[in-house]
Formats: structure tokens, sequence, C-alpha cells
């Protein structure tokens, strides 16, 4: 097998001075790994990776030009001459692999606050940001000046630290947007009013960049297609821009995005409730405009995705960041014809996207190594030491404490009790428009097959049966079981569907997705957990036809959705299938066949009823094989190990990290 | 005055008064370790006379991290022989802050399971914690007793045990979080007993052992209430040299440390009854000294408290963020010279995932006390040259600087439009439950009089008068702080719509803003403490008020003081109709259109008049060449900014030649 499905794919190109091997682009985003601005050796690290896995292109995260800029705590201060030697540790890690490196260099703007900087936040005009909304400092013509020379010094210095070219961030979350855009510019000297003058500073800092940097480097613009907001820029204004700054001579490539980090970001960095190739539309435009080679970006996931798009014209390069955030490989998989090894992404925003926001190091819910690049993998146990590692459960934890072990050189058996892998995860897979997060099983399904790992399905773990398997040690990973509020009346028979059931018929969102219950008519699914469980479940419910309220004890539905930039589709979605949302409520009891819910904020107790009640509330681990396992096991030489929803019922990401803690050190 | 006097802890060991300086989060570790920017900070207040200092909690077992920067005793050696040095400097008692924070804590740093007494998930996390098995407990407690050894090792005198909001042994003594069947939820003080006991043996003989234990749940149904804390209380005298009594638990975290929504000294009902129960089980023996704790920030009423018997000491944190030297200050007969705490928990509050580090609005350079100059050492500077300065505006910013400036020994006179002082500060502290902000601008003023700062109000500056004055030669320098105007409109207002500015209303002296009779229309855009406080003000004059939000919840940015969720309830229980997710687009008369963000819906509300609590626009009315701006007419912000631009301008002033304007340059 080889990559030869792919024509375009591997073709080299060149950009400028640079010359690129595929038109895998491993783009600009950020990671929260700089440590007191400074770049770190965890930087390097995570480049280094994606180097050794084939990227034919790596655009590092955004460094800050000017002591102004300081909208995020972990942010890189290239303004300050002491990064240069952080520059040269990951320039000279990813150029072993012969990969090329751009810096991208940027200025916020206005999307920022003062609280680090303690200084006015700088902006065209005097408008506060939709998300941080602090009133910024309209900066006049020496601030201006004094923002395009630190262009031109943090350019020069990043010369001087080995990067084979420099991208100027226009886009998302800059400066130049701001100035560009009519949302955010209301000036009226020659840096405002017509399109000319708003890209004056673009074209300064083109011309200012370049003779810092000389003809050697490249020279790249990243320009935002659609702002997607009120007054924003849109398409046609951008390919103006793009034919400007091509006539310009400076730039040897135009780079795109979609949306305004501060107020749009959702469809930036869109998780899977978002088609695929949604901003290609931006890349197509562009590329008709201009003959400088045009990055497109956008969930792409799949190199033949990225293929097709190359092939249909849409775009030259294509940026491929959270498949690479999960795995490092990616381009190397594919050029070996190994496409189906590639550990998918699913999109689903939740260690990547998520931690960004919370001001914490990115990660990935499937890859426990990513952003853990500089910590050393455990050397592979010697042959006489491996052990016989039995791992009961296949959900995500089960499986990545095998994967782990096996990575080690232990022989491991899987034993899992349904006739499928994935425990829950498998479940809330089968949602509308969350079909993907499913591949989390699938990835570890195959990594498993490859690693020799013995899944046995079908196979109803006791203490019996694992010491029947001589296990060295034994790892259980059984999980959780739906747990039922106090004031909830007695299940209802799966049997009949609950018809015959006298009283409220309260079920579990498991038992909705499993299938056990098939609710109809009216439903309340109640919402403790704040993520996916209920408005899933509200969705896939009012789909068949019945008419849902969600209620939350929070001041939102679904709180966590924001995370993950789930929530603007959740209320577009629920909007249009009638989903009631309800919130500041608590069920404080049932009774006479409803329940009684009480509006916290004023005290106030209702009933409120419908023909199913949902319930999206706390689980309890599963954890008697562990407890009679580790009974009887002590002062035996067989350790026993839990990991998963069976230690405390948590999201996937937990299950991994602990099922690869535990799995790595057997 | 009972604050001043000494307080025996222990044999061997006394307060020299007894204000204490509580343990909070500081964000100013060094990865997990208490650092050099935390001695500077504690030493700051050591300096300024506290009589006890907490350090910030340090985990005691690394099943606990719950920010970023929370220290880890096992990491804090260094950083606490460095505190117990400068406590030995200072003469003051200081003690290191341990805790463990259970099911409270955070999952995102360590990427381990939260361990609690029960599978019970915290409000806000929503993160189910595993329940702790036999090995486990033995290991925390285990860790209380290393932390004690070594914080005693370390130099410190001592430390104080966390059984108040965010805390595992709370957890432990609770109903609400404890549902075990075995023996440690059979006896729920067990677990405190057991890290009291080991806590004992750790610090020796003449260490000092603190309990700061939750009194009240507010959660009477299964949390402890405060009959029940009084016999917790009792029961673990035998292993205590102090009590601080706080409140608050797993539903009412922003309860522990309320803004100034709730009364100064809210606690002080509470802490009598604990107090009473400490000493009637005292008996013969000297009773175990009990600390009131819950936004005491005014001298006055700490002094009551103690002489009142509800406490024999008071922690006051806040107060000491505000002003460093508030027992100096108290010592030295200069209580009114005291910079107040406005209770507004803008940046004093730093449980954040943002890591900010603590400071303060009023005195910005706490927290930063390795970097921000100190302007208020115990010798006063005085400028080698002095300087003659005109200050345009005297709100906050202009008070500030001429405070400073006046300080240095310069000649200042501030021109002031309006009758009196304040700037904005004034008009924001006359929303509902604003009125302590006043506290910082009546300071100012107060201390700029005493400086013989010339204030002049009912003075318009122009280009002209300011121009003629500098001709004149009567200053050197001028700043401007002129403040803000109205923000643009983002929505159509056709002619007869009453559309007005929520300064402008809050300014009114009548509460409704003598606003036409009618239904009225908020539009809040911020989420901040503007929009909300003005709404609950018009409510409570009767006025049907609808506050329309962009945002999924109300008032967003609340969250930071700790006030989101209690300003939801005032303004659901005041009757405030909440639009949420919508956008004001039109205004015409008796009529607001808004739009739903998400369904596009237009809908037209009734409305006498369109209040807008949108951003402001810097006031450039008045331009002088040369002249420095500092407060909102930069940008609108808050007093934290003007406060700093303050300092800084009145130190430039000092840096740049005089009369740097060329006479003859104005008209």
């Amino acid at each position: 097998m080889s990559g030869s499905q792919y024509t375009y794919l591997w073709r080299p190109l060149q950009l400028g001075p640079v010359t690129v091997r595929n038109r895998i682009v491993f783009a600009a985003h950020l990671t929260n790994y700089a440590e007191d601005g400074m770049p770190s050796e965890q930087h390097a690290a995570y480049y280094e990776a994606r180097a050794r896995g084939g990227a034919g292109l790596i655009i590092t995260e955004e460094h800050s030009v000017h002591p102004t800029d300081w909208p995020y705590e972990k942010m890189i201060h290239a303004f300050h001459p002491e990064v240069v030697p952080g520059y040269r540790r990951i320039t000279d890690r990813v150029h072993a692999y012969g990969t090329p490196i751009f810096a991208q260099i940027n200025h916020n703007g206005g999307q920022a606050s003062s609280m680090y900087t303690r200084l006015p936040v700088w902006a065209p005009s005097a408008v506060a940001d939709p998300l941080f909304r602090e009133v910024a400092k309209a900066v006049d013509e020496l601030e201006i000046a004094e923002i395009v020379a630190g262009y031109a010094e943090v350019a020069a210095r990043c010369k001087e630290g080995g990067f084979d070219g420099i991208e100027l961030q226009c886009s998302h979350s800059s400066i130049v947007r701001g100035f560009l855009s009519r949302a955010t510019n209301k000036r009226t000297d020659g840096y405002g009013g017509s399109l000319e003058h708003r890209a004056r500073i673009l074209h300064e800092i083109v011309a200012a960049v370049r003779e810092a940097i000389g003809p050697s480097l490249a020279l790249g613009v990243r320009l935002c297609g659609d702002e997607l907001i009120d007054d924003g820029i849109t398409i046609d204004e951008t390919v103006e821009v793009a034919k400007a700054v091509e006539a310009n001579g400076h730039v040897d490539y135009i780079n795109t995005s979609i949306g305004v980090a501060t107020a749009s970001l959702f469809m930036i960095e869109a998780s899977m409730h978002i088609p695929p190739e949604y901003a290609m539309f931006i890349p197509s435009a562009l590329r008709k405009a201009v003959n400088l080679p045009v990055v497109g970006v956008g969930r792409f996931k799949d190199p033949l995705q990225a293929e097709r798009a190359i092939a249909q014209g849409h775009a030259d390069l294509i940026g491929v960041v959270r498949g690479q955030i999960a795995d490092p490989d990616f381009a190397a998989k594919a050029r070996a014809g190994h496409h189906h090894d590639i550990r998918l992404c699913l999109s689903c925003n939740q260690e990547c996207v998520g931690r960004m926001g919370l001001n914490r190091w990115l990660g990935c819910i499937e890859n426990p190594r990513t952003g853990r690049e500089s910590v050393p993998l455990p050397p592979p146990v010697r042959a006489a030491l491996t052990k016989h590692v039995v791992v009961v459960g296949a959900g995500p934890a089960g499986l990545q404490s095998a994967i782990s072990a096996a990575h080690l050189g232990h022989r491991v058996t899987v034993l899992e009790r349904d006739a499928e892998p994935g425990g829950q995860v498998r479940w809330a897979a089968k949602v509308p428009n969350r079909a993907e997060f499913g591949d989390l099983v699938r990835n570890q399904v195959l990594e498993c097959d490859r690693l020799g790992v013995d899944v046995r399905y079908g196979v109803e773990a006791t203490v019996e049966s694992v010491l029947a398997l001589a296990p060295g040690a034994v790892v259980i990973a059984t999980g959780a079981v739906p747990a039922r509020p106090w004031w909830a009346p007695p299940e209802p028979d799966p049997a009949d569907n609950g018809a015959g059931f006298a009283d409220l018929k309260v079920i579990d969102v498991l038992d909705v997705l499993t299938g056990r219950f098939a609710p109809t008519g009216s439903v309340i699914v109640i919402d403790e957990l704040g993520f996916h469980q209920a408005t899933s479940v509200a969705e896939l419910l009012a789909d068949r036809g019945c008419t849902v309220e969600v209620l939350s004890p929070g001041m939102v539905v679904g709180q966590d959705l924001g995370i993950t930039l789930d929530m603007e589709n959740w209320w577009l979605r629920a909007g249009k299938k009638g989903i009631v949302q309800t919130t500041d409520s608590v069920v404080v009891g049932c009774e006479g066949g409803a329940l009684t819910v009480l509006h916290h904020p004023t005290g106030a107790t209702a009933p409120k009823t419908a023909d199913w009640v949902v319930l999206a509330v706390p689980a309890a681990p599963a954890d008697h094989l562990y407890r009679e396992l580790r009974d009887r096991c002590a002062g035996t030489a067989i350790r026993v190990h839990r990991v998963g929803d069976c230690v405390a019922p948590r999201r996937a990401h937990a299950a991994v990290v602990d099922g690869d803690r535990i799995g790595a050190k057997l | 005055m009972r604050l001043l006097e000494p307080l025996p802890l222990r044999a061997g060991v006394t307060a020299p008064n007894r204000v204490l300086f509580g343990p909070h989060e500081t964000n100013l570790a060094r990865k997990r370790a208490i650092a050099d920017r935390h001695l500077a900070y504690y030493e700051r207040r050591m300096a300024g006379g506290t009589g006890i200092l907490v350090t910030e909690e340090a985990s005691v077992h690394d099943s606990d991290w719950p920010y970023e920067r929370a220290p880890l005793a096992s990491d804090c050696a260094d950083g606490w022989a460095a505190i117990a040095a400068a406590a030995e400097r200072h003469g003051t008692v200081a003690l290191a802050g341990i805790g463990h924070n259970g099911g409270q804590g955070a999952s995102a740093y360590s990427q381990r399971e939260l361990w609690a007494p029960s599978g019970v998930p915290e409000v806000n996390t929503r993160e189910v914690p595993k329940v702790m098995e036999p090995a486990d407990i033995a290991a925390v407690v285990d860790g209380f007793g290393a932390a004690a050894r070594l914080a005693t090792a370390s130099g410190l005198h001592g430390v104080e045990v966390n059984a108040g909001q965010h805390s595992l042994v709370r957890q432990f003594l609770s109903g609400l979080t404890n549902t075990r069947d075995d023996d440690h939820g059979a006896d729920k003080v067990r677990f405190a007993r057991e890290v009291l006991e080991t806590v004992r043996n750790g610090v020796g003989p003449d260490g000092v052992v603190g309990l700061r234990l939750s009194c009240d749940e507010l959660a009477p149904w299964a949390g402890i209430v405060p009959e029940r804390a009084a016999e917790i209380a009792v029961e673990l005298l035998p292993w205590i040299d102090y009590l601080v009594v706080v409140r608050g638990a797993i539903f009412s975290v922003p309860a522990t440390r309320p803004d100034g929504h709730d009364e100064p000294g809210f606690n002080l009902g509470l802490v009598g009854q604990i107090r009473a129960a400490v000493h009637a089980a005292a008996g013969d023996t000297p009773p175990v000294p009990v600390f009131a704790q819950g936004s005491l920030v005014d001298w006055g009423q700490a002094e009551w408290a103690i002489g009142d018997g509800r406490c024999d000491g008071v922690e006051m944190t806040r107060a000491q963020l505000a002003d460093a030297r508030l027992v100096a200050k108290l010592r030295a007969g200069e209580a009114e010279r005291i910079r107040p705490c406005i209770l507004c928990n803008q940046t004093c509050k730093v449980r954040d995932n943002r890591n900010p580090i603590v400071s303060c609005v009023v005195d910005p350079r706490t927290g930063h006390e390795g970097e921000d100059p100190d302007l208020e050492p115990a010798t006063p500077v005085t400028a080698a040259h002095p300087r003659r300065v005109l200050v345009v505006g005297a709100g906050p910013a202009g008070l500030e600087a001429a405070r400073v400036l006046a300080s240095r020994g310069h000649a200042v006179t501030v021109w002031e439009r309006g009758d009196g002082s304040g700037g904005m500060v004034a008009v924001a502290a006359a929303g509902s439950g604003r009125s302590r902000l006043a506290a910082i601008t009546d300071w100012l003023a107060a201390e700029c009089a005493r400086l013989g700062v010339e204030v002049v109000h009912g003075t318009e500056a122009t280009a002209g008068t300011v121009g003629e004055a500098l001709a004149a030669g009567r200053f050197d320098h001028v700043l401007l702080a002129t403040g803000s105007l109205p923000g643009d409109r983002t929505y159509r207002a056709t002619s007869g719509a009453h559309v007005v500015d929520a300064a402008d209303v809050l300014a009114h002296p009548e509460p409704d803003g003598d606003l036409p009779a009618g239904p009225l229309v908020l539009w809040d855009p911020i989420g901040g403490p503007i929009g909300v406080s003005l709404a609950e003000r018009l409510a409570a004059t009767g006025r049907a008020v609808t506050l329309v939000t962009p945002d999924l919840i109300v008032g967003t940015l609340l969250s930071r003081s700790g006030d989101l969720a209690p300003a939801n309830t005032r303004l659901q229980a005041a009757g405030v109709a909440l639009r949420k997710r919508a956008v004001v687009r039109a205004a015409k008369k008796g009529a607001v259109t808004v739009e739903d963000r998400f369904t596009g819906e237009h809908t037209e509300l009734k409305a006498a008049a369109l209040i807008d609590a949108g951003p402001r626009l810097p006031d450039h009315t008045l331009d002088v060449p040369g002249a420095i701006r500092i407060g909102d007419t930069v940008a609108p912000r808050t007093i934290y900014e003007a406060v700093l631009e303050a300092r800084r301008a009145a130190l430039a002033v000092e840096g740049m030649p005089a009369s740097p304007i060329p006479a003859g340059a104005h008209p």
C-alpha cells in the first residue's frame, strides 16, 4: 500500500524562498505552553513531534509584538529579546526533520484586557471588545508607528531565532483586523474610512517586516474571510485586501480564517456539530483572485478530504490542527498508506480548545501524550519482567490502560461484558451530530489490534474468571451505573415501556440511548451534569416528536457547552426543535405523578409533570468487582488497580488519562 | 483600644494585637511554592503592624491542586522560612495556612480524580469525586502532620487548619458532603480530630494551632447549623489555640467573603454565639480566643465587636489589602487616615482560571510590591524640585494624583466642573447596594484637604482658561482627569424616542431618575455592576423594569466579585424582567425593539424610556498639548486603572522638565 490515492498532497510547493514538501500545515494555534512569557521546552517537544510525524509546514502560535498586548496569561512575549534561545530550541528541533517552521507574530489590539499588562488596551478606536468588555484607547499615529516597529523588531528576532518565515495574524484576533473592520475602526484619519485607509496599517506592517527579514524568509498574511458579526468584514472586502497585499510584492502566501475570536469563536474552532469544509468558500474565493498560494482551514481531519480540497482548486495547502494534535503522525501515516491508523480527531474540543479558554495547557481527549511531549516515556519493560495484564471493561479507560500496558511489552487481555467496546462513549455517539465522538473507541480498538491486545467480548468477569487467567496485574474499568435521586419513584417496567406504571415514569438518559425505554409525548430532561448528556437526549427525543423541556439547577442548561464552543449551536438547534429550557430549578420531591420544582432564586415551588422524566444526573461507580478482587488479592503478588468511572464517574478524558497512567506504570 | 491589646495564644506566643491577616488566594506563588513576591506582599502587612499573619493555604497532600498556583506544603519550606524571618523582624505571629480542598478542588491541573468523603459533586464543577478509602484518609491525615512539622521547622509559629470554605475537613464534618457508612460517617468529627491531633503533634508543644471553621453552612437541611457548630468547636478545643468563625459551604461559596451587598460584620451574631459556647466549655482554664471574620473592614466596628464580647480578635484581611498600615495608623492615632476597603471584590478575589495577581482597586500596589514604587514610605519623601500642578477633574484619578503629588511636596490645584468630588465613583455609588464605593473618593478628598490641595469646584476648565493660567505662569504641569462621555448608540433611535444614559439616571437625585411614567427598558451589554445596580434601584421605586442582555445570563461579569448568583436572586426577587440573549435594535416613542440573538426574532417592548448602560467614551472635550491624561479620559474603565494611572502620572511629573508647555502656545 502506498500513498498513491493522493495526487496533490505530497507535491512540494514553493512559498517564496521556502520549499514545503507536502501540503499539510500544522497551522498556528494557542497552546498555553509559554512559561513567564518565554517559549518552553514543551513548545519544542510539541512542534518536534509534528515535524517527526511528517507535517509539511509548522506555524507556531502567536508571539506578541508589543507590551500592550497580553490578553491571556501564557502568551509568548516576543518583545523581550530573551525569547531568542527559546526560538532556537524550537527551530533546531524541527529542522532536524527537514521541516520548515514559521513564526506567527501579532498584536491582539482591542481583543484584550489590561489585567495582565496594567496598561490601557490599544485599538483603532475606543470600542469595547464583546468578550473582554474593556473600552480601548484609540491609538494615535505615534502609537501606530510603535506597533509597526514592534512587528519589524520581532520579525528580525524570529529570523535570528532560526525561523524560516513569518506569518502575520491579521485575522481572528488582531489589531490589523481591528483596523480592517468597520465594526471596530471608527477613525476619521488616514487609517479609517475607505478600505484603502483601513488597510493602511497592514501594508505598513508588511513593508516593515519584509525590510526587517530580507528576501531569505517567507512572509505570509492570514486574513479573515468573514467576521460573522454586525458590520463585519465579508469575503468581498477580503478579496480586495488580498489583491492589494499581492500587488505590493512582499508576501509569499495567504492564510485564511473565519470569525472573530472574541465574538464568533465557535465558528473558528468548530466542533463536530459544524459540517467539515464549512469555511472552504474563503480560500476558494481568494485563490481565484490571487496567484499567491492560499491555505485553507476548517475541520480538515482526514487526509483524503485535504487531497480533495486541493484537487478541486479550493486551496494550495490545508491546515490540519486538531487532526495533528490528536495524532502527530497524521501526515506520515497517510503518506505511508496507513490512513486507517490515524487517530482521528473527534472535533469534541474538550481538552484542546476547551482548555485554552480556561488558561490551561493544551491537551487532547484521546491522546494522553499531547501536552506531555516533553515528559519522557517510560522505558519498555524487560521481557523477563512482562506480565499478563487482565483488564475488565472495554470502555475508554480499560482500552487505554490496555494500550499503554501493551506499549510497555506486557501481554494484555481485555474482558468486556457487552458484545461491543466503548462503554458509555458508544451511547454518547448515538445522538444527533455526535457520531464523531465514537471515533474515540474506533481509534482505541484499532490501536489494541495493532498491539496484539486480546479483547474478548460477551464475557462477564468475576473474581474467579479473572484469577483463572493467572494475571500478574488486574485493571478494573467497569464504569458507572445510573443512580436514582432519592425522590425518584421505582423504575417503570421496561417490558411494556412503562405502560402499566402508575407513577411518574422516571428513567436515565442511558435508558433512552440504549433503547431500554422509548419515551413519547411530553418529556422533562433534568440536567444536573451540565454537558452533552441532557442536551443530546433532549434533541434525540425532540427529533422523535416528543415535546421536550430541559430543567437545570444552574443559570443555563448545559453549562459546560460554552467551553467546547457548542453553546451557540445548541441554542440555535434547540430553538428550531422547540426545546424549552428552564433554569434555576431544582427537583425537591415527587408527589401524585408530578415533580415538585423549586425555583431557588425566588424560593417558589410548583408542581410540574410530563409523560416521562429523563435524568442526566451523577452516576455511581460500579466498583463491586474492584472491591472483591482487591480484598481477595490482598497479600498476594497480584496488583489490583481501577481506572475511569469505577473510581469516580467523570468525562471521557479522565478515563483515558487514568487508563494511561495505570497502564504505563505496570 | 481593645484591638491593639496583646493577645496570648499559647505559652510563649503572644500576638502583639488582635488584628489578623487571614489566608487567601493570591496567585503570587512560583509554580506551587510560596515565593519572593509573597514575601514582599506579606512583609508590607507585617511592617504595617498586623498582629497575626496566616499565609496562603498550602495543600497538605498532592491529591489536592485546587488552582494552578496553589501552594503545596512540601514545596513551601524556603518560602515559609523567609516569611518567618520577616515575622521575627516585625514582631508578628506568622502561621502557615494549611488544608485540603477535597471535592471542591480541581482535576484539571493534577489530571487526577478529586478525593472527598462521599461522591457528592461540587455545585459549579459538577465533578463527582472519588469516595476516599481508608488508606486515602490516612495519607491526608499524615499530610497534615507533615505540613505542620515543616511549617514549624521553617521557623513559623505554627499553622492554621482550614475547616471553612473549600475544605475537606468541613466536608467530613457536614451531612451535605459526608454520607459515609463507616466510622468516619457515623462520627463526622472523627476526621477533624485525627487531623488536629496530628497537627498538634506536628507543631510541637510551643507551636500555635488555629482552626478556621464554617459555623453555618447556610444549608440547614443537612449542613452544619450554628448550634451544631458550637458543639463541634467545643469538641475540637483541646487541640487548638484560636478559632476563626466563618460561614458557607458548597451551595454558598460567595457567602464566605461577599462583596458590599452583605453588611460589614454580618457574622458578628454567629461568632458571639460560638464564643459563648467556647467560654462556657472553658471552665477554669483560659478560654480559647475566638476571631470574627466577615467583611470586617472598619476599625470602629472591629473595636466594638471585641468590646461587646462578640469575639477576642478580628480578621481584617481586605482592610489590610486596602491599607497595609491599618494597625500602624491606629497606633499613631491616625485612624481617620486609614484608606478604606470598599468591599468591591474587584481585584482581590482571585480564585479565577486567569490567575490574576491579588490586588486592590484603592491601592494597586497591593500584590505588586516588588514592581510598583512605595508612595507611602514610613518617612515621607519630599520632591527635590516642588512643582505647581493643575489637575482637571476631581474623580478618583484626579484626586489620587493630587494626593500623591501633594504628599511629595508639590503645590496642587484641582479644577472640578461639578459641585462635588468623586466623579464617576459618586455616580456608581448611587446604584443599589453600592453606596460604600463613595468611601474611597471621600477619603481621597479628605486626604487632599489635609495635604493642602486646593480643590476648586464649579470651574469648567477650557483650553482658554487653562491656557491663560499657563501663560500667566501659574502652573508647571497639567494633568487631565476629565472622565468620560456617553457611548455611541448601537441601535436606531427615531425622534420621540426617550433614550437616556445610565450614568445620568444614577446621578439624578430622584431615585427613579425622574423618567417618564411607564415601563422602563435597561440595555446592559456589559454585564457588570452598573446595569444591575441601576435596575435594582429603579425596581425599588416600584417601576417596571426589563433588563436586556446579549448574554445567556444577567450580570455575567459579576462572577468575578462573587455577586453573580446573589445579584440574579435579588433581581428576580425585585421583579425585574430579564430579557436574555437579546440585542436592542431600535427605540421609538413608547417602545424598544429587541432581537433574539439565536432566533433572530424581533420583539417590541413597551418602554417609556430606554436606559443605555453600554460602554462609554473618553471625554476629550478639553485638549491641552503636553498634558498627561489619566483615568477614564484615556479609556473609560474602573477605579483600579484610574488610581494606577494617577500614581504613574504623579511620578512622571517629577521626571519631566518644568513648564513643558511653551508659554504663548495657548490663546
